[in-house]
């Protein structure tokens, strides 16, 4: 029988020995349950050993088949300045932007990587990456430029600022460019196999193509390409519910694609949909369980939800003549809320090794 | 300049997101005597309306619809003082709140220009509002319509929480309860007893507008 491990690069390879689809529902911090009888939010985003005790715990539990180091999107902010309010068992969030003036984007400075909480991510990266590199994919997380920019300084008033004082912008992109930059050649050297990139505002929800272009894209190809140059796979997590996937796949061209589904959102792509439009073809992608199922669903809903899920994918790839390019996973992180209820990311494991096997 | 000049230079400046003719255009329709209340609905009220449905149909994005918003708002703050009160008393007052334990306000801010633009009296109470002060505050003002949002999942109860304070100070049948935000859902806005769950801000206004 495959290891976990050799599932998941049979998934990313399009390899149908592999005789399963592959699963990750992304359960990062809430596995901090698991360790020395459960930590507090902050215990774990501020100790690496920490951090990677609870993804080290996580797989001894679960046997997922990826590990993918995501604390929370307030990390890069936090790390250039920001207020980041941190509740004992809540996910923190920037409550004090750091640009209160268009003056204020050209202060910003790529902040040390060795300490703060972006050194908690990449030393608590490699610590799991060792522990797990032998049992399954291992992966870095990291914000992209436009989005590690809007953490810091507010959404409302980057997107403003777009219009009134673009060349102010850019300034700071290219400075969040340079930090992402430091990040990636740190993150180079923990040994994790793949690094997958929050490209969240890729979405058109937010942005049409021609602004993505100008404020992101044209910054995500060189560290696009620098991810590849230091040795992880490059891989992409979008929770958006209109993400721009031509761009995103057809042109960024990742190993591994995650996404969300809103089934109320008109155009938003079922993973039948996104296979059957030719987006699994050069990509593993990833999703799409509602992540309220883990804390309001039963054990037996969500498992209903799995199994369903793992046909409707198995038959769409089957239609495109595609290998087990599907990875089950959540549309988005896990809720590492207190609540969240352990038993249903074991269901959604256990499904899909009974219900994703499939023989090609 | 003409009426008809006045209200779409009102509109055009809400349509490019240029708060300088909006204001502009504002002060041109108090001095040619024309009706504010003519003035937002025929002038700002029109361009966001266009933008809005532009917006719905992929033609523009949320940098233009953001800088729209605080175009109409710009022209706002000019006429809304020249109403008199009488012509205000029927119109429907409406809270917006990110509840406690959440900053991410965008679509709560896009929920607001729309209602405002949709004609009624809002009350944006901001990001990260405690509970106590929504329920009290709706039966002290006397609102009609709460609009609650998040986009995290442990504030989600907040929401119900909101929902049952109504219920215990005895204010919940005397308000429409609207959620929103990524995690939200009809059957969440069931569960707690909201009214109305969208996940688009025109949608929404046009279900209150059905409701009043």
């Amino acid at each position: 029988m495959p290891t976990n491990k050799e599932i998941a690069f049979a998934a990313v390879m399009n390899d149908k020995a592999g005789g399963r689809l592959s699963t990750y529902p992304i359960a990062c911090g809430v596995n901090r349950k698991l360790v020395n009888g459960g930590i507090t939010y902050r215990d774990w985003a501020h100790d690496p050993k920490l951090y990677a005790q609870a993804f080290i715990e996580g797989q001894k539990k679960f046997s997922y088949d990826f590990a993918i180091g995501l604390m929370d999107l307030s990390v890069m902010a936090g790390d250039l300045g920001a207020g980041v309010r941190m509740d004992e068992q809540n996910t923190p969030f920037v409550d004090k932007p750091i640009v209160n003036s268009v003056e204020d984007y050209e202060k910003l400075k790529v902040p040390d990587i060795k300490k703060g909480r972006s050194s908690v991510i990449l030393e608590g990266t490699r610590i799991f990456s060792q522990a797990l590199n032998d049992q399954v994919v291992t992966a870095g997380f990291i914000e992209g430029p436009l989005l590690v920019l809007t953490q810091a300084a507010g959404a409302e008033r980057v997107f403003m600022d777009m219009f009134t004082n673009p060349s102010a912008v850019h300034t700071a992109l290219k400075t969040m460019t340079a930090f992402d930059t430091e990040m990636v050649k740190g993150f180079g050297k923990t040994g994790c196999v793949g690094l997958v990139w929050d490209y969240l505002w890729a979405n058109y929800s937010c942005l049409g193509d021609k602004e993505y272009e100008e404020f992101e894209g044209k910054y995500c190809r060189p560290l696009n390409k620098l991810t590849g140059t230091e040795g992880m796979a490059f891989a992409i997590h979008s929770c958006a519910d209109l993400p721009h996937l031509d761009t995103q796949i057809f042109d960024f061209k990742p190993a591994i694609y995650s996404m969300a589904y809103y089934p109320l959102i008109p155009d938003s792509p079922s993973a039948s949909e996104a296979i059957a439009k030719g987006y699994a073809d050069n990509c593993l992608l990833a999703g799409q369980i509602d992540p309220q199922l883990f804390i309001r669903g039963s054990v037996e809903k969500i498992t209903q939800v799995t199994k369903d899920l793992c046909q409707e994918v198995k038959t769409a790839l089957c239609k495109k003549g595609l290998g087990p390019r599907y990875c089950i996973a959540s549309g988005c992180e896990v809720p590492p809320d207190v609540h969240t209820k352990m038993e249903n990311i074991a269901a959604v494991v256990e499904t899909t090794k009974k219900f994703g096997k499939i023989d090609w | 300049m003409s009426k008809e000049a006045i209200l779409n230079k009102l509109s055009d400046a809400v349509v490019s997101g240029k708060p300088d003719l909006a204001k502009q255009g504002a002060n041109e329709a108090l001095a040619a005597k024309i009706d504010a209340l003519d003035a937002i609905n025929g002038g700002l009220v029109k361009g966001m309306s266009i933008v809005g449905d532009k917006y719905a149909a992929r033609q523009v994005y949320l940098p233009q619809v953001l800088m729209s918003a605080h175009t109409m708002y710009a022209g706002l703050d000019i006429l809304l003082p020249a109403i008199p009160k009488a012509a205000m008393a029927n119109v429907k007052k409406c809270a917006t709140a990110v509840v406690e334990g959440d900053v991410h306000d965008i679509g709560k801010n896009i929920v607001k220009t729309m209602l405002t633009a949709g004609g009624f009296d809002v009350t944006d109470l901001g990001k990260d509002v405690p509970i106590a002060s929504i329920v009290s505050d709706a039966k002290a003002k006397k609102w009609d319509i709460l609009a609650l949002s998040t986009l995290m999942t442990p504030t989600m109860d907040g929401m119900k929480a909101a929902v049952d304070g109504l219920i215990e100070n005895g204010y919940r049948k005397n308000v429409k309860i609207c959620i929103g935000g990524a995690p939200t859902s009809p059957a969440f806005a069931k569960e707690i007893g909201a009214d109305h769950r969208d996940a688009n801000a025109q949608d929404c206004v046009a279900w209150l507008k059905e409701r009043f």
